[in-house]
Parts: structure tokens; sequence; C-alpha cells
């Protein structure tokens, strides 16, 4: 098991880097060039209260605000959409290209691809925003002089590494609906229709009562890209509520793997039937 | 069971109502080699995904040195080398490095050098990237996985396909060689020349159905004989016009005749028009797969 998963993770190490160096460049950007337009923020505060701001989670009030709104808000968006790529791409992608007959005819069990993929995907997405919290660490030290601020460049790096659940969340999802859908097409496309409504209906719920009701079902509500977040850390529960969700996700996509005919490319209920 | 590499009981599977294969009844015998003959869609890839517990079968059961493939695949699989019909490899890899990658993810790890001695047999360079190798290559790839553990069966589909003459006789080689060192071999062919010379058994199966399995040399003489006799006075045309025999040449020379039924009736119709020379044709493996894909007849051709 320990082979297959160093394996997995020498597959996977390009794109970690390449994520991680690429995904960097959002924290350095806006936390390098924040004292150079610190004064005219300003401006644009008048502006935050628009909804299409709002729904973006974006209220750049202050230091803190700028970087929750940017950094802690945008970073995570994005990662998720590697975590798409890879979820989906692990069990699916490998099956449309052939190479997952390789692995299910060795001696392993199912639930250990499953098992070894999961890890594996999940150490991927630590270490790509454990890159990205170093980077925004690094740059946050090197401004700390030029910028009023409680928050230390510790608080960045750690806020960055509480999206690790929500990140896992959607990589998890995604890999069940690679283990549940015929192709990696069809799970992507519908994994990135969840991210999209999690991550509006979050923002949005908070303007639009009627969605209030439903604000549970988005997975970006268990995630908080606010000032305060990123001074006192996520709250408990909804990081637990994230863990959650993958972990039910892996249930499933253990599941759905186990039963699943490869090669095939077919949904669960297309499985074979006897003609009369 | 026990005494069987590889049976099936009742096997149909259905890719949702479009037929994969069809109650098929399969037997191979520990140390056969053993081969798997059908056209294209016939069920040949199906069963052999099956029998690695790739894809799970509609109703039936098939078992490997007598244990169930879907309950204890893993022990199983520790125990097959596999090729794959439609090879995938990891294009980013060195040869060498999936070789080694690969070893190390098998449980039966005896002989580590083995693969480099394959590989050296079939003329790959393991230095090289896999996305580099022509698809011949990439097809030594897969042989040189399927043997590299020394496997007590090796499942092949197709597994000189892509392959110039001189790799196919290598592995032909490799599978003789397998054999005499103990292991069955299952395997899928579309040149039955090949099959006729290197296996001892062989199934056919047309549309998902075994139609057939016999050892070779029964089938190559029992399904029908072709027979030229010449005679001292010309039969008439009609002379052998009946049920199971057809008329396939006539000339000066003489007259052949493919004889599926009623072999002592020709032979006293022959004789009383004072047969001069008779000459038994060999019938290839190649004519009986045709004869059974002819006239969709399972193979009463006459």
């Amino acid at each position: 098991m320990l082979r297959l998963l160093l394996q997995e993770l020498r597959f996977r190490i390009n794109g970690i880097i390449g994520w991680g160096l690429g995904l960097s460049f959002f924290p350095v950007v806006y936390i390098g060039m924040y004292p150079s337009f610190a004064e005219q923020m300003a401006i644009f505060e008048d502006l935050m209260d628009l909804a299409i701001y709002q729904a973006m989670g974006i209220s750049m009030a202050g230091f803190e605000g700028f970087i929750a709104s940017t950094v802690t808000n945008l970073v995570p968006v994005i990662l998720c959409i590697y975590a798409v790529i890879n979820g989906t791409g692990t069990l699916a992608g490998e099956e449309d290209d052939g190479r997952l007959e390789l692995i299910v005819s060795l001696p392993i069990p199912r639930w250990q691809i499953v098992a070894v993929k999961t890890v594996a995907l999940g150490i991927a997405l630590f270490i790509i925003l454990a890159i990205v919290g170093a980077g925004a660490a690094i740059t946050m030290e090197m401004i700390t002089i030029s910028v009023e601020t409680r928050v230390t460049s510790l608080d960045v790096f750690l806020s960055l590494l509480a999206a690790w659940p929500l990140a896992m969340a959607v990589g998890m999802i995604s890999l069940f609906l690679g283990a549940f859908s015929p192709n990696r097409r069809i799970a992507s496309t519908i994994a990135t229709v969840v991210v999209l409504v999690s991550y509006l209906g979050s923002n949005l719920s908070g303007m639009i009562s009627s969605l209030e009701k439903i604000e549970k079902l988005f997975l970006f509500h268990y995630y908080e890209s606010t000032a305060q977040a990123l001074e006192l850390g996520q709250q408990t529960d909804n990081m637990i509520a994230l863990l959650v969700i993958s972990l039910v996700a892996f249930g499933l996509a253990l599941a759905f793997f186990q039963r699943r005919n490869i090669t095939v490319g077919a949904w669960p209920w297309q499985r074979g039937v006897i003609s009369k | 069971m026990t005494d069987y590499a590889i049976e099936t009981k009742g096997l149909s599977l259905y890719y949702g109502r479009h037929r994969g294969v069809l109650d098929v009844d399969l037997r191979v015998e520990k140390g056969d080699i053993f081969g798997f003959l059908g056209p294209n869609g016939a069920g040949k890839t199906t069963t052999q995904r099956v029998l690695m517990d790739i894809i799970r079968p509609t109703v039936g059961k098939a078992y490997i040195f007598g244990k169930d493939c879907q309950k204890e695949g893993v022990a199983i699989r520790e125990r097959i080398g596999y090729l794959p019909g439609e090879l995938s490899l990891y294009n980013n890899m060195k040869a060498r490095q999936f070789f080694k990658m690969y070893y190390s993810l098998q449980k039966n790890n005896n002989d580590p050098g083995h693969w480099q001695k394959l590989a050296d047999r079939l003329g790959l360079d393991t230095s090289r990237k896999i996305r580099e190798y022509s698809s011949g290559n990439k097809q030594k790839v897969g042989i040189v996985i399927a043997f590299m553990n020394k496997p007590d069966l090796l499942i092949l589909d197709e597994p000189t396909s892509g392959l110039d003459p001189l790799v196919k006789q290598t592995v032909m080689e490799l599978v003789r060689e397998a054999n005499q060192a103990g292991a069955t071999v299952f395997f899928s062919s579309h040149i039955l020349s090949e099959v006729q010379a290197v296996c001892n058994r062989v199934g056919i199966i047309r549309e998902g159905q075994l139609v057939a399995t016999e050892r070779v040399e029964d089938l190559t003489t029992q399904h029908f004989r072709r027979i030229r006799f010449k005679f001292a006075k010309t039969p008439p045309g009609d002379a052998f016009t009946q049920e199971g025999v057809i008329e396939t040449s006539r000339d000066e020379g003489g007259i052949t005749l493919e004889v599926y039924t009623h072999l002592d009736r020709v032979m006293e119709q022959a004789t009383s028009f004072g047969i001069t020379d008779i000459e038994t044709i060999p019938v290839s493996l190649e004519e009986i797969f045709l004869a059974y894909y002819g006239k969709g007849n399972g193979g009463n051709n006459a």
C-alpha cells in the first residue's frame, strides 16, 4: 500500500509544485502590492457595498479585509479547480485513458486503490496550500514594516492551511463522482457546478433571505474568508462538517468503485440486464 | 473444480441491454496453452476482463485455480500475468521506471532482474520514455509486465498485435517456455496460424457464445476432411452431391471434396468410379475458424 502511495505522489509531484508555485502568485502579488496603494483603497470602500462584490465575498475595509477578500477568498476557490481536476482525474480520468485497467489487474484490493488515491490527493492539497501559505507568509514578513495590522505572517499561513478541509471535500466529491458517473467529462462538469453553486450560493445566502434556509447545503458555507477568520481561525464545527462531508464522499466512492465495471463507462443503474 | 486453471459456469454479461458474453461454460486445464478465438466483438476481451475481475458478470461464475474471481480476486491476481487488449501506459515514465514500479506492486516478487532479461529478448530499450515508443514497442512493454513475475497463469489479449514477425516469434517462444515451466496460458488472437503453432487447445467464441472447445488436432481432423481423389473414369458432376459433402474443385487432376459427414458413403461412391489415387489434405485452423463463421450456423457448414 505504501509503494502504491509513493507512486501516486510521484505522479502528482509536478502538479503539486506547479500549482503550489502558480497559486503563490496571488498572495505574493496581493500582499506585496498592498502598501503601495493602501491609501487608495478607501476610494473603493463604497463600491464594496455593491451586491456583486458581496456575492463574491469581497470586503476590502482595511488590510485584514483586503487579505481575506483576495488571498483567503480566492486561493481556496482556485484550489478547488485543482481538486476537481485531480479528484475526477484520479479514478474516472485513469479509467478513460485506460491506465486503471493495469492497476486493477494487480493484486491490490479496490478499496486500497481508492484509499491510497484519497490519501495522495489529501497530501497533494496540503502541500500546495503549505507552499502558497509559505509564499504568503514570506511576503507578509517583507511588508510588515509598512502596514499596520494585528495579523501576523503565521496567521496568514494558518488561514491558508485552514482551506484544506474545504479543498479536500471538493476533491472527495469529485473522486466520488468519478467512481459514480460514466466518464470524467460528466464527473468534472457536475463537480464544477457543485463548486460554483456552492461559492455563489454561500455568498448570496447572506443577502437573500430565501437562500438562508438552504445555506448549509453550500460547501463554502463551512469556510469563512473574513478578517475575523484570518485572526481567529476557522470555526471548529465548520471544519468538522467539511471533514464529515469528505468522509461520506470517500465512503460513497469506495462503495461505487467496489461495484464498478472498469472500462465500461456506465452509470451504476446501467449494469447488465438479461434480455428476455 | 480445482483441476482447472480457468472455469466459467453459465457466464453471461450484458452491457446495459447489449450482449457481452452469453452462457459461457469454459474450462481451461492446468498446463494448457489455450487459444481463444473469435472476431472483433465476439466477447474475448469481455471474458478475459471478467476473469481479471475488471468487470463483473451479470449472471454466472468465473473461477481461477478453483477460486471465485470476484470473491478472491486479489489472491488470484497474485498468480496471473495479464496483458490487456487496449494497453494504456504511463507515457511520462521511462520503461525502466515503469517496470520497477509495476514489479514493486506485484506480490510474488522472486526475480527482480527478470523484466530486464525479457526486455533484452524483445529488443526493448528501457532507458527511453514510454511516450517515445512506437505502438509495437509499447506492446513489448505490455508483454514484459505480463511475464515479469513468472506467473502461474498468463492471460494475454492479442499478445502479438502490432509486433513484427521476428518479435512475434520471440513472444511465442516466451509463451512456450512459460508453459514448459508450468504456467497455463490463455490467450486470444486473430492470427490463427500462430494459435495452431503454439496452442494445444482452442475455444471459439461467436456472438458471445462459446461454440467449440477442442484440442487443436481434434478440431482440425474431426471437423471435416478434405480429400482429393483421382479416378479411372470421371464421375458425373452430381456424383457427390449430398448432405455433408462439398465438392470444392474438379479438374483433370481429380476431384477435391470436403467431407463433413457420411465418410463411408463417400468412399463407397468414390470406389465405384475406380480410385487411382487418394490424398488427405491438411485442414488449417483458419479454415475451421472460417467454417464456424462462414454461414453462422455454429460450424455445421455442410
